[in-house]
């Protein structure tokens, strides 16, 4: 049917109006539809339409958002011409010197780019063979500290003159002068002993030199030198050698650490230290615990005091006569006959050294090395240590006649401060303001310098060549490893520039180059470039016989009721490195504190006086005040377990710049929420007390040890010790101590008993099996497969003497974080060395006296002379390390060569690793240690300057994140690549860790656990190794190994 | 319609009618706030706000504005997580597991409960958050696709876990919750005269009617998240263990943790629900349907749920004696002897013997009494994780890095500062939410409502 119904919606559409048409053909009938968006007319108008607009908007926001990302442009300018020995990328290595006036050594300096980031021992070569100590590996800092002088300093000018407008200056005020005094500290260095002679020649009337050469150390030895010039007619301090001792004796003498060169005996100590057959007998009396002391055998606890009575009852007894009285309290007396059986027997294999500083206890050491025969074995006079040369009678006179303002015309000081480390300082520093030429050589402007009338800086000892004769026979040189940051000038340049014998060139200057390498030729070195590649040699002289004269004397140091000791610590020494943050924060090895010094006295004593004897991080210690020498100091009393009754002991070295001189960013105390603490004179605060000022005075001689009174003050003071428990508490799972006698019956069960556990057997019967058996988890897949890193740590050998920490923290980049937060548990170590005393409820360290009765509140305080174990600790790459299974991002993971490695990148710092860590070796990054304003003055990573000595391998980490130690993984891949460049496997022995090359004693082994011919494979397989809290299950890739006392 | 025995206490108290129940739910949210409800909640804020102000702090300086240290790395923060996620516990307790044993008495203070669970979850997620050192990365904990290459979650970690169960818990909760809410919004709705009050609760009730078929539905809907959060109840709290239970500390691996920790947060929660609500009833004047027997019911979960925490305490410390493990007996020795004594014996007296208390009647009965222990228990329990957490890694294996924690101010804030914000919320819930689930508590009303139980209409039936 066709359609016919027709529909429409309106009339026009069936009429098809031109209207509708139009209409119905237009899709859009209104065509102003954007203006009603843009009512405002003059927006019409604009050129930019919505939609462009909305275009710029969207580009510029995207374009603002990407630039804002976008890192700030760092210069990286590529060399042109690549010098000969930069590759960037590629440490060079220098054989060097060190000397610094308290530690000598010969080192290897590591630069990367042209920059010396850090310092180890030279095994190859010289007389120290590797060892060094905390300071010399430190003592790359302080290239980069800001606050070292930059150009000519002169009184009165604010700014720096030029150094020709000063070196005219001083030759016309030595011209005019009477009379000349050249101020030094012990200067062993050939060429500038020439030099110096070359100046006293250029000044001489009627050929008598107007130039007096006073040497003057902070630290004196000259009664070793007084005695042997009465005994031997020789003012010398003789070679020891404790490799040689079977028997060695001290006497108050921190050997291993701060006397003399200790860095040299610790690695001679460590060789006969070795448990077995021919291990040593360390006996050691003193009266506070130093290192050495808790490393001997036996231990007296004696007043300083009763040294004389100790030596005088050694002498008598193997046969010497003296006139001092030999009576000793018990105690003493128990350990004296044991040494006097062991120096009976090891005759002239034997070596007693002392301490004191006192000529007569001096003689009486002589008579017994003498009496023993030791000279010719383990002492030699020939070979004389050049070194603390200090002529303290001089030094005296000089500076009482500058303190009387009858003061030289002219002096000339490199680099003395008897303005910190004498009596009297304010009157000497007043009495050298005076001075009508005063010039210093220091490189800061330092408590002497302050108020030279000129002072020329020094270059640090990395920016300058220097030679060095520290033993008769031995001959070394220092070569700059850097251009001198600042415009520094070496003191052999300028003294021979003072003499008319140079002319300066800037930091091109050869005159000291030249100087040094005539030298080097008149002893015999006429290839100069062996003689730097090698650093050091032996030079002829001439061999004299010593004869033994017997000096009689009765004098010694008189007693009092109480005592005081002063004695250096590790890691200040005479404070000449007290701006170097890294040494400030060192745990000292015994009482772990840092960044000051304290009154040491014994907690038994400290507790019937009413002094605190535990402290923690919001509890300090009582404070007390100290008169002795008629001198007054205000210190805290800190509880030191084997400090002998009636003493106390207070470190030097501390009271750095207390009246703000310029001595080193890191020098002073900060405040809790950054900037320095102000002293009550306004300037900045020093850090500790000075006890310099409080010596006495033993026959002209400087005496550590005095009698003296202590009162307890109101107030407490809070302490920043990294360890504030200091016993094992009877758990014979973390350190292990035996005997030599147990050791030697070979019966591992009795000092190295195997962890074994009960289970079922298939009878249902206990049986006890190994710990391996109860394993939940599978193994780690890296046994025999490629690599395996591991390490063994010898408890027998290592001394506590915090090396191996100091190089962790250079090697590492290891933040500095300051006194308050070391006070508040937070200290970034990644290798730190626990120290333990036995308690009474100990028979020796972890082993408990009675297994059924031991009271654990006893077991937490030390013995009254307890037993000492050091035991670094650092991160023990567990292979079922607990720390990795409960990272929720995967951030710590296991390597196939069985590394536990950290991914800062990937850390979201929930710190349940570090909590889960049995070990407790993880850090965490509290604040951003590289910028926040609390470690501006503490941190070098905060300082343009200082930020140089950043190792470029290692990662600085922001905050928020964990780290520990990675067993130096940038090393491991460093030697990995050698190996594979030059087709061959790593051979063992050739990777070292920072802290393993440290150590003097080789302590620390690391290599390949899966290379069965490896040494650290052997050290593990020994009868002595064992696994700290191998119980837990973890399977850590360190292993210990059972200290051995003799 | 239901009917129980006679002599069971009527729950709802005296001459309500359908019509007073809604009168006295919508009163406090149609009428005006009280004075008292302005000072409560200016003091909260500021509480509150000072808490965000050194969060605000914290996450610009770093962790070590609190007084954590190398050997301790959780203390407060963690303490309060675990505090804040027990208390939370009740909550579903009541509304899920009370639900299907079909304990009517729940009815009364299921909405609160619940409320009160949110908010303690909210502050408790808080923690974990603000703990990490590196917030902004921390969404790298959520197994999400990438760019970072095979980057993956490390699913063995039990912080990973927790995350998953927090926020299971937190959603369950919240779902729930809003159910129960539904046919409560409608009746304020329906009753709403100002435009923005019926506009915003006519979007909160989701377009309720109140049909036979939305009711059918509300029910089934109940039932099921009842069943699906009854699980949860007891493991979120199992997890929240385990993040010490897996440890290899001595005082954290330790395999009773799950059921003690569980019985623990219901413990908690339980007393956090009557402390908020004995101030509730009064001030809300919700006397008549939270009262003595409500409160009552509650002290005897309390009382049981803390008989189960003092027997895991007991059991613990035998356990690590008898298990001869030095580092074990040697952390449970050091927590009632060593220098946190005090925290432990707090632990101890708190939540070992002041529930014991309440076997007996007229102790349980006891308002005042009531209160008093409910702050003793909260109190209780937060020492109770303070114990675990601190007591045991403060002294773990390695007597040389042994430590002692001290909160700073910021940790001491930030603690303050989140009950602050709770109360916050819990205000404002009490303000603008129906405190009461009054659709439920009508559907009792008949059955044990006081005047129909002595009404004589009501025996005639039996």
């Amino acid at each position: 049917m066709e359609v016919t119904k027709k529909y429409w919606k309106g009339i026009e559409e069936l009429n098809q109006t031109p209207e509708f048409t139009k209409h119905r053909d237009n899709e859009f009938p209104y065509q102003n539809a954007v203006d009603q968006f843009l009512v405002d007319e003059q927006l019409a108008e604009s050129s930019t339409g919505r939609r462009d607009f909305l275009k710029f908007l969207g580009f510029s926001v995207a374009a603002a958002t990407l630039a804002a990302c976008e890192a700030p442009v760092t210069k990286a300018v590529p060399y042109v011409n690549k010098p000969e020995d930069v590759t960037p990328g590629v440490a060079t290595w220098y054989a060097s010197t060190y000397y610094d006036g308290m530690s000598y050594a010969s080192i290897l300096v590591k630069t990367r780019e042209a920059r010396p980031i850090f310092i180890k021992g030279n095994k190859d070569f010289g007389f120290t063979k590797g060892g060094t100590n905390p300071q010399i590996i430190a003592s790359v800092l302080g290239l980069y500290d800001s606050e070292r002088l930059n150009g000519v300093r002169s009184k009165g000018v604010d700014t720096n003159i030029s150094v020709d407008k000063a070196d005219k200056a001083i030759i016309t005020a030595l011209k005019g002068a009477k009379e000349i005094v050249l101020l030094t500290p012990t200067v062993i260095s050939p060429s500038l002993n020439a030099a110096i002679s070359t100046m006293a020649a250029a000044y001489s009337v009627n050929g008598t030199s107007k130039v007096k050469v006073v040497q003057y150390d902070a630290i004196s030895y000259g009664a070793i030198r007084k005695a042997n010039e009465l005994n031997f007619g020789a003012s010398v301090i003789p070679s020891y050698d404790f490799s040689k001792a079977k028997t060695i004796v001290g006497v108050g003498a921190d050997f291993l650490s701060t006397w003399l060169l200790g860095n040299e005996y610790a690695v001679q100590y460590g060789v006969n230290r070795q448990p077995g057959k021919g291990m040593s007998k360390h006996y050691q009396f003193e009266s506070i615990m130093s290192i050495t002391g808790s490393n001997a055998d036996g231990r007296a606890q004696i007043k300083p005091s009763e040294s004389a009575n100790v030596l005088a009852y050694i002498l008598k007894s193997i046969g010497g006569s003296t006139l001092v009285s030999s009576a000793l309290s018990g105690e003493a007396k128990k350990v004296a006959d044991a040494a006097i059986a062991a120096l009976k027997s090891s005759k002239k294999e034997s070596l007693v050294v002392c301490g004191s500083n006192n000529e007569a206890e001096q003689l009486l050491t002589n008579a017994i090395n003498n009496q023993l025969n030791a000279y010719g074995t383990t002492i030699d006079l020939s070979n004389d240590v050049k070194l603390f040369q200090s002529n303290d009678t001089a030094a005296n006179q000089l500076f009482d006649s500058i303190r009387s303002g009858k003061g030289p015309d002219v002096l000339i000081n490199l680099g003395a401060n008897p303005v910190y480390a004498s009596a009297n300082g304010d009157k000497l520093r007043k009495g050298l303001e005076g001075l009508k030429m005063y010039v210093s050589t220091a490189r800061y402007a330092d408590e002497s310098s302050s108020v030279a009338t000129f002072i020329v800086p020094d270059h640090h000892q990395l920016e300058s060549w220097n030679d060095y004769m520290p033993k008769a026979t031995h001959y070394a040189v220092a070569q700059p490893t850097i251009r001198p940051l600042g415009d520094t000038y070496a003191s052999l340049e300028s003294i021979l520039v003072w003499a008319g014998a140079a002319v300066r060139n800037g930091k091109d200057s050869t005159v000291a180059y030249d100087a040094i390498k005539t030298t080097a030729a008149t002893q015999g070195y006429a290839d100069f470039s062996m003689l730097t590649h090698n650093s050091c040699g032996a030079v002829n002289s001439p061999v004299s016989s010593f004869v033994y004269k017997a000096v009689s004397s009765s004098a010694t140091t008189k007693g009092g009721e109480w005592e005081v000791v002063f004695y250096q610590k590790t890691a200040i020494r005479d404070g000449g490195l007290a701006s170097n943050p890294w040494l400030q924060e060192l745990p000292d090895p015994i009482s772990k504190v840092t960044w000051d010094n304290y009154i040491t006295m014994n907690p038994v004593q400290m507790e019937k006086m009413g002094y605190a004897t535990t402290f923690d991080q919001e509890h300090g210690l009582n404070l007390a005040t100290v008169t002795v020498n008629g001198q007054k100091v205000t210190l805290p009393v800190y509880p030191q377990p084997g400090q002998a009754f009636n003493t106390f002991g207070i470190a030097l070295g501390y009271g750095r710049g207390a009246n703000g001189e310029l001595i080193g960013r890191a020098a002073f105390q900060t405040k809790e929420y950054g900037g320095y603490e102000l002293a009550e004179n306004g300037n900045r605060k020093a850090i500790g007390v000075n006890v310099f000022p409080c010596l006495g005075d033993s026959k002209g001689l400087p005496s550590y040890s005095a009698s003296a009174t202590i009162t307890k003050i109101e107030g407490e003071y809070l302490i920043a010790a990294t360890q504030i428990h200091h016993t094992v508490m009877g758990r014979d799972s973390i350190v292990r101590e035996t005997t030599l006698s147990t050791f030697m019956k070979g019966d591992r069960e009795a000092f190295n008993p195997i962890h074994k556990l009960q289970r079922l057997n298939e009878h249902g019967h206990h049986e006890e099996a190994p710990l391996e058996e109860f394993d939940l988890w599978n193994a780690h897949p890296i046994e025999k497969v490629g690599h395996r890193w591991g390490m063994t740590i010898d408890l027998s050998s290592c001394i506590g003497c915090g090396s191996c920490l100091i190089a962790c923290q250079s090697e590492n980049n290891v933040p500095v974080v300051g006194k308050d937060e070391v006070r508040r548990g937070r200290e970034m170590h990644w290798l730190r060395i626990d120290r333990y005393y036995a308690s009474a409820e100990e028979s020796s360290v972890g082993k408990k006296a009675n297994e059924d009765d031991f009271n654990y509140s006893e077991a937490e305080k030390a013995a009254v002379n307890p037993a000492v174990v050091h035991m670094p600790l650092m991160c023990h790459h567990c292979n079922h390390a607990p720390c990795e299974t409960v990272c929720p991002v995967a951030a710590t993971t296991h390597s196939n060569e069985g590394l536990n490695q950290m991914a800062y990148n990937r850390c979201i710092g929930t710190r349940y690793c570090a909590n889960n860590c049995p070990y407790k070796v993880r850090r965490f990054n509290w604040f951003n240690y590289p910028s926040y304003k609390k470690f501006t003055e503490v941190n070098p990573a905060q300082d343009d300057l200082g930020r140089m000595v950043l190792n470029p391998d290692v990662t600085v980490r922001t905050r928020g994140v964990m780290e520990k130690c990675s067993f130096c993984v940038q090393r491991i891949q460093s030697t990995k690549l050698t190996a594979k460049k030059e087709a061959r496997p790593v051979k063992d022995g050739e990777l070292a860790t920072a802290c393993s090359e440290a150590c003097p004693t080789n302590a620390i082994i690391v290599g390949d656990w899966n290379d069965d011919s490896s040494a650290v494979k052997a050290s593990s397989s020994d009868n002595r190794a064992y696994q700290a809290l191998e119980e837990v299950g973890v399977k850590p890739n360190v292993w210990y190994k059972v200290k051995v006392r003799n | 319609m239901q009917k129980e025995a006679a002599i069971r206490e009527p729950l709802i108290l005296g001459n309500k009618t359908y019509h007073d129940v809604t009168e006295d739910v919508c009163r406090p949210i149609e009428g005006k706030a009280p004075k008292m409800w302005y000072i409560l909640f200016s003091i909260a804020l500021i509480i509150g706000l000072y808490g965000v102000g050194s969060i605000l702090y914290l996450l610009g300086t770093g962790i070590g504005v609190w007084g954590l240290n190398k050997t301790i790395g959780w203390a407060w923060d963690i303490t309060n997580f675990v505090w804040w996620v027990g208390i939370g516990h009740a909550g579903t307790l009541i509304s899920a597991v009370l639900l299907l044993f079909r304990q009517k008495w729940r009815m009364a203070i299921n909405r609160s409960a619940e409320a009160m669970t949110i908010f303690a979850v909210f502050m408790a997620g808080t923690f974990p958050l603000i703990h990490m050192g590196r917030l902004w990365v921390g969404y790298w904990v959520l197994p999400i696709p990438n760019h970072f290459g095979s980057l993956w979650v490390n699913f063995n970690s039990p912080l990973l876990w927790d995350v998953f169960a927090i926020s299971t818990y937190l959603s369950v909760s919240l779902v729930f919750w809003y159910i129960g809410l539904i046919p409560d919004f409608a009746t304020i709705r329906d009753r709403a005269k100002k435009p923005v009050a019926k506009r915003m609760y006519s979007i909160l009730s989701f377009g309720w009617s109140g049909r036979a078929k939305h009711w059918n539905r509300f029910e089934l809907v109940s039932l099921v998240l009842a069943g699906l959060a009854t699980p949860l109840v007891f493991s979120v709290h199992s997890i929240v263990s385990f993040d010490f239970a897996t440890s290899v500390i001595p005082g954290w691996h330790t395999t009773i943790f799950p059921p003690y920790f569980v019985a623990g947060a219901v413990f908690s929660g339980f007393a956090m629900v009557q402390t908020l609500l004995l101030v509730m009833r009064k001030a809300m004047n919700l006397e008549a349907y939270i009262h003595t027997k409500h409160v009552e019911y509650m002290n005897i979960v309390i009382m049981v749920t803390g008989s189960i925490v003092g027997t895991a305490y007991i059991t613990e410390l035998f356990i690590s004696w008898y298990s001869g493990v030095e580092y074990e007996a040697y952390a449970f020795l050091n927590r009632a002897t060593g220098p946190y004594w005090w925290a432990y014996w707090s632990m101890m007296t708190c939540n070992v013997i002041s529930p014991q208390l309440m076997w007996i009647r007229k102790l349980r009965r006891s308002l005042l009494f009531t209160f008093f222990i409910s702050i003793v228990v909260n109190i209780g329990m937060w020492f109770e994780r303070y114990v675990i957490i601190v007591t045991s890694i403060h002294r773990d294996y390695i007597p040389a890095a042994w430590s002692m924690h001290y909160p700073s101010h910021i940790d001491i804030a930030v603690y303050v500062g989140t009950i602050g914000l709770f109360f916050v919320f819990f205000l404002l819930f009490a303000r603008y939410f129906p405190v009461l689930a009054l659709n439920e508590v009508k559907t009792i009303l008949k059955g044990s409502g006081q005047s129909y139980k002595e009404s004589p209409d009501y025996h005639k039936h039996h």
